[in-house]
């Protein structure tokens, strides 16, 4: 079963093509990357994918839905969440605030609930604290809950946005290079983290330039280029697939790599 | 009531009541800077509470438990009206639009002779009281103390913090500005009804810039990390000019150093403590 479908996806800023019509497919349960060098419209891809930006045409759908022009909060109630490139956790807020505030939109108490702090407002913040704790636990950052998000160290702010991110139990997961600037050892914790959440019953797509870490943990590959998508496959294809090593490495050497 | 403190309110009678009007009014800053919105346009909402509930007295004769509560009416509908618009765009568009908002209001009171002209409206009755102004206050307090600790808590605080992450959290980032905007002109509101019951005369240049922006500095010294900041923030801009009445002219002076005293060296305020986003 797909779960997102974009269908000629284009994404024009002024003169410049960022996505051009490109058809993706993500199946449920798996684990899917997008790849590109620098600029060839993954981040955009994103953007698009969670409403952040509005396409210049094609469509997107999260099972079967339309969600092409929905705005971006409301994308958090269909069961999409994500993390940033950069990251941005909220800093002046303790770590378990981060992660309640991802479960925003399972809260559904109003403002009379929360005055009168109805019995139905107690139990849904309890609720959320539990499920915002179990979130901290998978990802390893329980012991911190109390501290300020902006006392954690780089890595674990990038954990600390994937705890956030997946609090809520997404059908559909986004992470935007979530092994940027982490050693192998750390990536390779990621990549568990990553198949845990899958294996709980969430659909990864991320963006990533490690190919290592990609090749390792993908079901699927797309690779796009100056916006268009060149190859889509399994991760073993796609490292053989001629048009990727070209965009990765020039003409020129892919040539010398066929010669050799 | 013991003796002294009646003799203690009659003597000071006028500025306790300044103390909890302008708690309100550093509540109704705080709530829109807890967005991360810039308003300037407090003043102008107490302005327009004072002047329709003036009118309602004077020109109804209706009783001051409907006054108070009508007097939030006309700030709300200004407040939607510039709201709507500004609160879609991200950056200072709210900050400009109050500046404006004040100045035509004042120019239109000075010139429309039905509210008094440049005289102003004198002679209104003394309704309110330290009961009625120091129980909204509480009531005020209570209410952002609750509302802080909750999901509704956390949204605006991450909206303060970066609104791209809030949204894709699923915040309904334009929805909760202009709940906020709102909310701050039924304060502004409520403190222009009470300090116009208090004092008996209102005047157009009571509501202009000067005053608006004296409301900021509340917020900007006592900060924005809970909402007893503002108000601390409000009490000591109040008592300072009562204490340095000697200075007289200076006391103008005296509030932009401490502006420009707590924006550089107490970022967060002068109580720069954070309440707890959550209730459990």
């Amino acid at each position: 079963m797909t779960l997102l479908r974009t269908e000629a996806l284009s994404m024009h800023f002024a003169g410049l093509v960022a996505v051009d019509a490109v058809d993706l497919a993500v199946e449920a349960g798996s684990i899917h990357a997008l790849i590109g060098p620098n600029g060839a419209g993954k981040t955009t891809m994103f953007n698009l994918i969670s409403g952040l930006m509005l396409p210049t045409s094609g469509r997107i759908s999260l099972d079967g839905a339309d969600i092409t022009a929905l705005p971006a909060h409301a994308h958090a109630g269909m069961g999409m969440a994500r993390s940033f490139q950069n990251i941005r956790v909220f800093a002046s807020m303790t770590v378990l605030e981060n992660v309640l505030t991802g479960l925003h939109s399972a809260i559904t108490a109003g403002i009379a609930a929360t005055l009168l702090r109805l019995p139905m407002f107690r139990r849904q913040e309890q609720d959320a604290v539990t499920r915002a704790r179990a979130a901290l636990n998978l990802v390893g950052l329980a012991a911190r809950a109390d501290d300020r998000a902006a006392a954690l160290a780089y890595g674990d702010q990038r954990r600390l946005e994937i705890a956030r991110a997946i609090a809520g139990h997404p059908r559909l997961l986004l992470l935007d290079e979530p092994a940027a600037g982490m050693n192998p050892a750390e990536g390779a914790a990621l990549s568990d983290l990553i198949r845990r959440i899958r294996d709980a019953g969430t659909t990864v797509l991320l963006v990533e330039h490690d190919m290592g870490f990609v090749m390792r943990l993908a079901d699927r590959v797309t690779v796009l280029n100056f916006g268009r998508r060149i190859a889509d496959g399994p991760p073993a294809n796609i490292r053989r697939d001629p048009s990727v090593i070209t965009a990765y490495l020039g003409a020129k050497v892919a040539a010398k790599l066929n010669a050799a | 009531m013991p003796i002294w403190l009646d003799d203690f309110l009659w003597t000071y009678q006028n500025v306790v009541y300044a103390l909890g009007v302008n708690g309100l009014l550093g509540l109704s800053m705080y709530v829109v800077l807890s967005v991360g919105q810039l308003s300037l346009g407090q003043a102008a909402f107490m302005g327009l509470g004072a002047y329709s509930s003036a009118l309602l007295t004077l020109k109804l004769h209706l009783p001051f438990a409907i006054v108070l509560p009508a007097s939030t009416i006309a700030p709300v509908l200004f407040a939607l009206a510039i709201g709507t618009p500004t609160l879609r765009l991200s950056g200072v568009y709210l900050a400009i639009a109050t500046i404006g908002l004040g100045e035509v209001l004042r120019a239109a009171y000075l010139n429309i002779d039905y509210v008094g002209g440049a005289l102003g409206i004198s002679g209104i009755p003394e309704r309110a009281g330290v009961v009625s102004i120091y129980s909204l206050l509480i009531l005020a307090l209570l209410g952002f103390w609750l509302i802080g600790r909750s999901a509704i808590g956390r949204a605006m605080e991450a909206i303060r913090e970066d609104e791209v992450a809030a949204a894709t959290m699923g915040v309904n980032v334009a929805r909760y500005r202009l709940g906020a905007l709102l909310t701050s002109a039924v304060l502004a509101g409520l403190a222009g009804a009470l300090s116009a019951h208090v004092s008996s005369f209102i005047g157009p240049n009571e509501y202009g810039f000067e005053p608006a922006v004296t409301i900021l500095s509340y917020a900007l010294l006592g900060g924005i990390g809970s909402p007893f900041a503002p108000v601390i923030g409000a009490w000591i801009l109040t008592l300072l000019p009562e204490m340095l009445r000697g200075f007289a002219d200076l006391r103008l002076v005296f509030n932009g150093v401490i502006i420009v005293l707590a924006v550089l060296y107490l970022p967060n305020g002068i109580l720069p403590w954070t309440m707890r986003r959550r209730a459990a």
